[in-house]
C-alpha cells in the first residue's frame, strides 16, 4: 500500500495528514510548533505514522506547506498554504455541496481565498503584518481574561447583554481596552463575544475584498471556537461550512496534492 | 573616568555602516543568488557597490540640482549646465532616521528621504544640493518641502496642478515649468537658449532611446533577463552620469540582443511573465521584486516612477522656438503621468492594460506603501480593470522593513501557483 502525506508547519501548530491510495484520509495529527519547527515536525509524522502502522518507506510523496515549509528539506516538495488550503477545502467541501470561498484564520495572520469549480485559487486576501483578527489575538484576550482557548465558545454563548464593542483593531491596544472593561466591572461573557465580533467584522471585510460567493467554508484553529463561528455567521449573514477538522484541512489538502503529483510522476 | 568615543577610530560611523550594511545584503543577494546574470550588469553592480557600500563621492558638473521626482524636467537643468540628482530614497536605515519627521504611518520613500538629507554623510554621497526641486504631488512630499528646507537645504516648490485633463491645468502647468526655468537661471548664472535646450533634450531622448531598447527586449518569451536587473539600471539613472549610464545600457542592449540570437532563456519558459506597478521600488528596497524572481517569476515590465514611467515619453516640439519648446516640455512630463496624486487616473489603468498585452504577462503586482493613500486608494478600481480583461493582481501593501517576510512569500508564492495553474489549464 502506498500512502501520501501533507504537512503543515504553521506558526503555531503543526498538522500532518495521511492519505493512502484511493485518496482517503488514512489520520490526522496535530501538535504545537514550539520553537523548534523541523525537530518538531519530524516528530509529528513519526506519531501519525506510527499510530497507523505505515512505515516511512511507504509514504511515496510528501509536501510541506505553512510558514516552516522551506525548513523541512526531507519533502518532496513545498508549497504555500493558500493553495493546499483552496485542494483540501475543495475536497472536504464536496460533501456539503461545494464551497467557493474559504475563510481560513491561523495562528498570525487570517485569509479568504476564493476558487473556483475546479478548486484552483482565482483570488485571495490576507492581513497586513498585523495580528489583529488572528489566533494569536484570541489567545491574548483568553490569557488576559483568565480563560482557556477552549471555554470561550461557552462563554460567547452565556453572554446575557449586548456584546461589548472592542474597538482596536490592534492586538495589543485590544489588550488594554479588554483589560480596561474589566475594570469597569464588565462581565467575562460579553467582553469575549465582544472579542469574537470584533473579529468577525475584520474577516468579513476581508472576505468582501475578494467576493463571497455561493458556500464560505471556515477553518484553522480558531474555528474550533464554536462562539466566533457564530459570530462571524452573523456578520456575514450566512452559514458557514466548518469542516470536522478544521486544522488540518491545508495538511490535507498538501497530502492530496502530494498523490496527484506521485501518480502525474509515476504516468 | 573614561569617555566612549562616538566613532572609535579608524571605523566608519555607526549610521554609515548600517545603511552600507542593508545594501551589501540586498546587493549580495541580487549578485549572487541567481543564475545567467547579464555580464553588461556588472557595471552596475560596482557602481552600487562603489556608491552605496564603499561611500564613493559622486562628481557632477555645474550647479548640483536635486530633485524629489520625475516631474522635475531634467532638460532645463542640463540646459543650464546643472547636474540632476534624484533624492528618493530607498534605504530602511533612513526611513528609520525619517521617522522623527513624519507620522508614523506615512510613506517610507518620503520618509527615507528626509531621513538621508538630515544625516550628517548622507549616502549617496552626492554633495550639498544648491537647489532642490520639489514638485507639489502628494500630500508627504508636499509637507516635507518645509522640513528640508528647516535642514538648511534650499528648496523650490515646483507647482503641479491636481487634476491632469483639463486646458486650465495644462496652462498652469506649462506656466510653472517656465518660473522653474527662471529659478534655474538664477541658481545657475546660465540663460536658457534654444541650442542649449535642444542639446539638453538630445541628450535625455538618447537615454530615453537606450531605455526603450531595453524594455522592449523585455518582451521576448521566454524572458532574456530578470526584472530585479532592470531596476538596477533605472536606479542608477538616479545618480549616474547620464553618458556614462548610456553606453553602459548600450552595451547590456547589446549583449541582450546576442542573448536572443543565441535563444538565451534567463528564465523556465512558463515563469509566470508578472508586470510590476505601484509605489516605487528604489534600492535598496527591492524586496518585492526579489521575492517574486526568488519564487519562480521573472518581472518583465513595470509602471512605476523609479523605473518605466521616467524614460517612456519624448518630448514633442511643435516650433523649435524657445518658448514652444519649453511648453512641449512640459507637456510631456504632465500629459503621460500616471502618478494617482490626479484626480482621475484613466490613462495607468490603460497604460497597465496596454502593457499587460504587449508583454504577455500573465499577473501584476501592486504594491503600496502602507502611508501612500493614493496608491492605496487606487488599487480597487486598477484591480478591477484588469480582472474585466482576465489578468489577476495582487495587491501588497508593505514598507521599507524587512519583518513582513514571511508573509509576502507566501503570497506570493500562492499567487504564482494560481497562475500556474490557470496556464496549466488553459494549455
Amino acid at each position: 500500500m502506498n500512502y501520501f502525506a501533507g504537512l503543515d508547519i504553521g506558526s503555531t501548530a503543526i498538522k500532518v495528514a495521511l492519505i493512502n491510495d484511493e485518496g482517503e484520509i488514512v489520520g490526522v495529527h496535530v501538535t504545537d510548533s514550539g520553537s523548534l519547527f523541523h525537530k518538531n515536525a519530524k516528530e509529528a509524522l513519526r506519531v501519525l505514522l506510527e499510530r497507523h502502522g505505515v512505515a516511512r518507506e511507504q509514504v511515496k510523496y510528501l509536501i510541506a506547506t505553512g510558514y516552516g515549509r522551506k525548513l523541512f528539506k526531507e519533502a518532496d516538495d513545498s508549497i504555500s498554504e493558500i493553495t493546499a488550503n483552496a485542494i483540501g477545502a475543495h475536497e472536504v467541501g464536496k460533501a456539503f455541496g461545494g464551497v467557493r470561498t474559504i475563510i481560513n484564520i491561523g495562528g498570525q495572520d487570517s485569509k479568504a481565498i476564493e476558487i473556483d469549480a475546479t478548486g484552483s485559487v482565482s483570488n485571495f486576501a490576507m492581513n497586513d503584518k498585523c495580528a489583529a483578527g488572528t489566533g494569536r489575538f484570541l489567545d491574548v484576550a483568553a490569557r488576559n481574561l483568565d480563560l482557556d482557548l477552549e471555554e470561550l465558545g461557552d462563554y460567547h454563548f452565556n453572554s446575557k447583554g449586548a456584546p461589548l464593542t472592542i474597538n482596536s483593531t490592534c492586538t495589543v491596544f485590544a489588550e488594554s481596552e479588554i483589560i480596561g472593561l474589566l475594570a469597569n466591572g464588565h462581565g467575562k461573557e460579553e467582553i469575549v463575544a465582544g472579542i469574537h465580533y470584533s473579529i468577525a467584522k475584520r474577516t468579513v471585510r476581508l472576505t468582501k475584498r475578494v467576493g463571497i460567493e455561493n458556500r464560505v467554508y471556515f477553518d484553522g484553529g480558531p474555528a474550533l471556537n464554536k462562539g466566533l463561528v457564530a459570530a462571524i455567521q452573523d456578520e456575514l449573514q450566512r452559514e458557514l461550512v466548518v469542516p470536522e477538522h478544521p486544522q488540518t484541512t491545508t495538511a490535507f489538502g498538501a497530502a492530496i496534492l502530494a498523490r496527484s503529483e506521485f501518480l502525474a510522476e509515476a504516468a | 573616568m573614561t569617555t566612549i568615543p562616538i566613532h572609535p577610530a579608524g571605523k566608519p560611523a555607526y549610521n554609515l555602516s548600517r545603511q552600507a550594511r542593508e545594501a551589501e545584503i540586498v546587493l549580495d543577494h541580487i549578485t549572487d543568488d541567481f543564475d545567467g546574470n547579464p555580464a553588461a550588469m556588472q557595471y552596475f553592480y560596482d557602481l552600487f557597490r562603489r556608491v552605496y557600500i564603499q561611500g564613493e563621492a559622486l562628481a557632477h558638473e555645474g550647479k548640483l540640482i536635486g530633485t524629489t521626482c520625475i516631474q522635475a524636467p531634467d532638460e532645463l537643468i542640463y540646459a543650464m549646465g546643472g547636474t540632476p540628482v534624484r533624492l528618493c530614497n530607498g534605504s530602511y536605515h533612513y526611513d528609520q532616521i525619517g521617522a522623527d519627521f513624519m507620522p508614523a504611518k506615512s510613506c517610507s520613500l518620503v520618509k527615507a528621504t528626509l531621513g538621508m538629507l538630515h544625516a550628517d554623510n548622507p549616502i549617496p554621497r552626492i554633495g550639498k544640493p544648491d537647489l532642490i526641486v520639489n514638485p507639489t504631488t502628494c500630500d508627504q512630499k508636499k509637507k516635507a518641502s518645509a522640513m528640508i528646507e528647516d535642514m538648511g537645504y534650499a528648496v523650490y516648490d515646483l507647482e503641479m496642478p491636481n487634476v491632469k485633463d483639463s486646458e486650465e491645468a495644462r496652462l498652469y502647468w506649462q506656466r510653472s515649468v517656465r518660473q522653474f526655468a527662471q529659478k534655474l537661471r538664477q541658481v545657475t548664472g546660465r540663460k536658457l537658449t534654444k541650442k542649449n535646450l535642444k542639446a539638453a533634450m538630445a541628450r535625455t531622448s538618447r537615454a530615453q532611446a537606450a531605455f526603450r531598447t531595453l524594455h522592449n527586449f523585455r518582451k521576448a518569451s521566454p524572458a532574456l533577463m530578470l526584472g530585479k536587473d532592470v531596476f538596477l539600471v533605472t536606479n542608477a539613472f538616479f545618480f549616474d552620469d547620464i553618458e556614462r549610464w548610456i553606453a553602459a545600457v548600450e552595451k547590456l542592449n547589446a549583449e541582450l540582443a546576442q542573448r536572443q540570437a543565441d535563444g538565451y532563456q534567463a528564465a523556465q519558459r512558463r515563469a509566470p511573465r508578472i508586470l510590476f506597478t505601484g509605489s516605487p521600488p528604489v534600492f535598496p528596497n527591492l524586496k518585492l521584486p526579489l521575492l517574486i524572481e526568488e519564487a519562480g517569476g521573472v518581472v518583465v515590465a513595470d509602471e512605476t516612477c523609479s523605473a518605466n514611467r521616467m524614460l517612456y515619453d519624448m518630448t514633442a516640439v511643435d516650433e523649435w522656438l524657445l518658448h514652444d519648446m519649453v511648453d512641449g516640455l512640459a507637456d510631456k512630463y504632465l500629459k503621460p503621468c500616471t502618478c494617482p496624486i490626479f484626480t482621475r487616473n484613466d490613462d495607468r489603468r490603460r497604460r497597465l492594460l496596454e502593457l499587460a498585452a504587449s508583454f504577455g504577462v500573465d499577473g501584476v503586482v501592486y504594491q503600496a506603501f502602507a502611508g501612500c493613500q493614493v496608491y492605496e486608494m487606487e488599487q480597487k478600481s486598477v484591480a478591477a480593470a484588469l480582472n474585466a480583461k482576465g489578468i489577476a493582481m495582487l495587491y501588497i501593501e508593505t514598507d521599507y522593513s524587512p519583518d513582513d517576510h514571511g508573509q509576502l512569500t507566501t503570497r506570493i508564492e500562492a499567487f504564482l501557483e494560481s497562475i500556474k495553474t490557470r496556464k496549466r489549464k488553459r494549455a
